[in-house]
């Protein structure tokens, strides 16, 4: 999990090009959206592309997005349950 | 004629500032050049920044910071001109189409891939909701814009926003090379002219105009006139055309002070403007502009900011004159041409 939770963490800086945050400085169980991170509503569509090209997850119910998003633990939490490649 | 109330331009050299006119010429080498960056924060916040591609960018900025030069908040209408325009953007989001099996793609590259993106991002942040219109006409793109806005000037719109944009891409860059448009030797901007050779350097820029029907305190001059035309049969041709242009706008070559031509660097493309030169402007100084800003679908858009800060100045920079007539720069005339595209601009010292 430690070692997937690392990989998110350069993945999402990498696919949301966040210039300005290093992988390391983003918290395991930090918030993504809003007062955490402060990501939109755009990021969370690249966050399911993300999910979908990287790990083979496609998201089948939208409403589950802001509990599966809601950091990067629970992020990784669904990805080792689900994950197809 | 329509009043020129503010410009700004972003470009390979340091001309985003309007209180220093080119002071000096930024050298580079090798065969494009590519834009000198300003503080994109000054405009954008980081949320929004981290989504936009460099054309969007300086684009968006040059536009803004020409509506603070005019002090207009909002302008009367927006009308935009770029040839290639967010090809770039385009071609990434077309490729994670392929990439993906069509399945998944990126929203971001999609959002910001339509090439009015950056007129539009003017007006979300101007709040223009007046009309808003792109061009892509190849080396027509700003004359389409100017015309449109000679148009809108007489359907009653006022402090209209023109401007024009495009930037190095991996297309456009791989279209020249392989048309030969590209000098194969290396080569520096500066000494572009120096010697008569083939091809010539890729560029990019981004120059924006508030136009006005009165003028002000911060007038820079006025544009007269505009006319494009496919290219000419030969240089009689060219000039017979340049004439009658002149004569439309009640002028003659002699009453020109400035010509400012379009040449590229590339002797068999810059033959044509010599000719014209030679039959029609024995009396004028000569200025060319390429050398600063590349070859590029939009550089006459460039240049029309080069003539708008020399009717403000009354004064030209050393570094743009070819041919020094020592005559003060009152009435200006632009020749440039983009494959098969020719274009003439006058301008009007007021």
């Amino acid at each position: 999990m430690e070692e997937l939770m690392k990989t998110l963490k350069q993945q999402i800086v990498e696919q949301l090009n966040l210039q300005h945050i290093k992988p390391e400085d983003i918290g395991d169980d930090q918030p993504l959206f809003v007062e955490g991170l402060g990501l939109d509503s755009i990021d969370a569509l690249e966050l399911i592309v993300l999910l979908q090209q990287k790990y083979g997850v496609k998201l089948a119910n939208p409403a589950d997005g802001p509990k599966i998003f809601h950091s990067v633990r629970t992020f990784a939490e669904y990805i080792s349950q689900h994950r197809t490649k | 004629m329509l009043y020129i109330n503010g410009t700004v331009c972003i470009s390979p050299q340091n001309t985003s500032d309007n209180s220093v006119f080119l002071p000096e010429v930024k050298p580079y080498t090798g065969n494009k050049i590519y834009c000198v960056d300003v503080d994109y924060t000054k405009f954008f916040d980081p949320g929004s920044i981290r989504r936009m591609g460099r054309l969007i960018k300086f684009g968006t900025a040059a536009g803004m910071l020409t509506l603070k030069d005019a002090g207009v908040e909002t302008p009367g209408a927006i009308s935009t001109g770029t040839g290639y325009g967010l090809m770039d953007v385009s071609q990434k989001f077309l490729h994670n189409v392929i990439d993906s099996n069509e399945t998944s793609v990126s929203p971001t590259s999609f959002i910001q891939s339509t090439h009015n993106t950056v007129s539009s991002n003017i007006a979300l942040m101007s709040g223009c909701h007046a009309h808003n219109n792109t061009f892509a006409h190849r080396g027509f793109s700003f004359e389409s814009s100017l015309l449109d806005a000679f148009l809108l000037a007489k359907e009653g719109y006022d402090n209209i926003l023109v401007g024009a944009y495009d930037e190095v891409s991996d297309h456009s860059y791989r279209s020249m090379k392989r048309l030969g448009l590209l000098r194969e030797e290396p080569c520096t901007n500066t000494e572009l002219f120096t010697a008569e050779q083939k091809g010539t350097i890729a560029g990019e820029a981004a120059a924006f105009f508030l136009l006005s029907k009165e003028k002000n305190e911060n007038t820079y001059g006025a544009f007269a006139g505009c006319k494009t035309f496919s290219a000419p049969a030969n240089a009689d041709e060219l000039k017979s055309i340049t004439t009658a242009f002149l004569s439309a706008n009640n002028l003659s070559a002699n009453e020109l002070d400035v010509v400012v031509s379009g040449h590229c660097g590339d002797s068999r493309l810059d033959a044509l403007n010599e000719a014209l030169i030679d039959s029609l402007f024995t009396q004028q100084t000569i200025l060319v502009y390429k050398q600063l800003c590349g070859e590029y679908m939009t550089s006459s858009a460039f240049a029309a900011w080069l003539a708008a800060r020399i009717m403000k100045l009354q004064s030209i920079p050393e570094t743009l004159i070819k041919v020094n007539r020592q005559r003060q720069p009152k009435n200006i005339l632009l020749y440039n041409s983009h494959r098969g595209n020719h274009a003439l601009l006058l301008f009007k010292h007021v």
